[in-house]
């Protein structure tokens, strides 16, 4: 039933389905990081450290996500099947560009709150690269953390239609669409 | 020896940079002034790359010795990347207010074979205390070799501002250690 011409034509680059893919273990672990940390006893070591990997592998999740704008630009993602009406082409390109929104929203509003927090811990990538803080006052931690909490959120929704999209192509519609960004271990 | 209280009181009067009968140069290479910390319960350790010390001190006449230890602030040196860009930050030792940090023993105490107290003050953040250094002090011809610990809260200081004033993540009770290697002038 698919109106793709070809076999690879229809799927996503390497390179572009090696991003994908390190970016959504990324951000599972972020995700997961994030509520541990936030209930954990204050000044616990696992505590420190995890908001320390949440900080380098959020910045990381940003810097991928340039990279994977970039990438879109010289190499255009596969059309949409033709059969998918035009509602849901929208749909699914609003979503896919909310991803990306906040891919790089997130992080940044987290760069915000370690930048106005109390602390002040300064923020060491991954123990060797220091990141500045945001030139932010003080007074903003409260609203970088509202937006920071509130963009999780909107992200898990945002993730869980963006799965249950991908889950509807391939058992109820049977197309390709989730299959072409699925990393492919054999040449046929 | 009817001689010390006059040479005491010699070394009292004389001004501060002349040589007086017991001074030491400090070798700089052996010589380490450390301090031990606790975060999320874990101790670590760091030291002070730059400082120098000034040190008038006759193991015989401990009463009329005295030492000046001037430490810059800005050298905190702890292998950690994390905690060597906050140590300087104004939470802590804001460095760019107060660069430097000064130890004065006014006078020594003998406390039994090779066991000393340097008694003075010390000033960090531009808070003086009244401090008593303990020390162990080993000599063999004109080289000595002097160890001790000194036990602080660092809230006494200032360091540590904002909620790093509570223990929660950093522990209020800190070390300075001292390991100086020294030969007579």
């Amino acid at each position: 039933m698919s109106d793709l011409s070809g076999s690879d034509s229809g799927r996503y680059d390497a390179v572009a389905i090696t991003l994908h893919w390190v970016t959504a273990a990324a951000i599972l672990g972020l995700l997961m990081a994030g509520f541990v940390m936030t209930s954990l006893k204050p000044g616990s070591a696992l505590q420190f450290q995890l908001y320390q990997w949440h900080k380098s592998v959020g910045i990381t999740v940003a810097a991928l996500a340039l990279l994977r704008l970039a990438w879109r630009l010289r190499h255009r993602p596969p059309p949409l099947p033709g059969s998918m009406p035009r509602h849901e082409q929208l749909v699914a390109h609003l979503g896919h560009w909310a991803l990306y929104a906040l891919m790089l929203g997130l992080p940044l509003a987290g760069w915000a709150v370690v930048s106005t927090s109390p602390y002040n811990i300064p923020t060491i990538l991954y123990g060797v690269v220091s990141l500045p803080h945001l030139p932010l006052p003080r007074e903003a931690n409260a609203l970088a953390k509202l937006a920071h909490m509130t963009g999780a959120w909107i992200l898990i929704v945002t993730l869980v239609g963006h799965v249950g999209a991908a889950l509807r192509h391939h058992l109820v519609l049977r197309d390709a669409v989730m299959v072409r960004m699925l990393p492919r271990f054999r040449r046929d | 020896m009817n001689l010390a209280p006059t040479l005491a009181l010699a070394s009292t009067l004389l001004l501060a940079g002349q040589a007086g009968a017991a001074e030491w140069t400090v070798d700089a290479g052996k010589s380490r002034l450390g301090f031990i910390g606790t975060q999320s319960g874990s101790p670590f350790e760091g030291r002070f790359t730059r400082w120098s010390a000034h040190i008038d001190f006759d193991p015989a006449n401990p009463t009329a010795g005295k030492a000046v230890v001037e430490i810059d602030m800005a050298s905190a040196d702890t292998g950690d990347k994390q905690k060597d860009e906050s140590l300087p930050q104004s939470d802590w030792f804001d460095a760019k207010s107060f660069p430097q940090a000064k130890f004065e023993a006014t006078s020594f105490r003998a406390k039994g074979p090779g066991a000393f107290e340097a008694v003075g003050s010390l000033s960090i953040r531009g808070i003086k205390k009244d401090v008593v250094l303990p020390f162990t002090l080993e000599t063999s011809g004109a080289s000595a070799h002097a160890k001790g610990r000194l036990d602080l809260i660092r809230t006494d200081y200032g360091i540590g501002q904002g909620p790093w004033k509570a223990a929660d993540m950093v522990a209020l009770g800190v070390a300075v250690v001292v390991d100086i290697e020294a030969t007579r002038k």
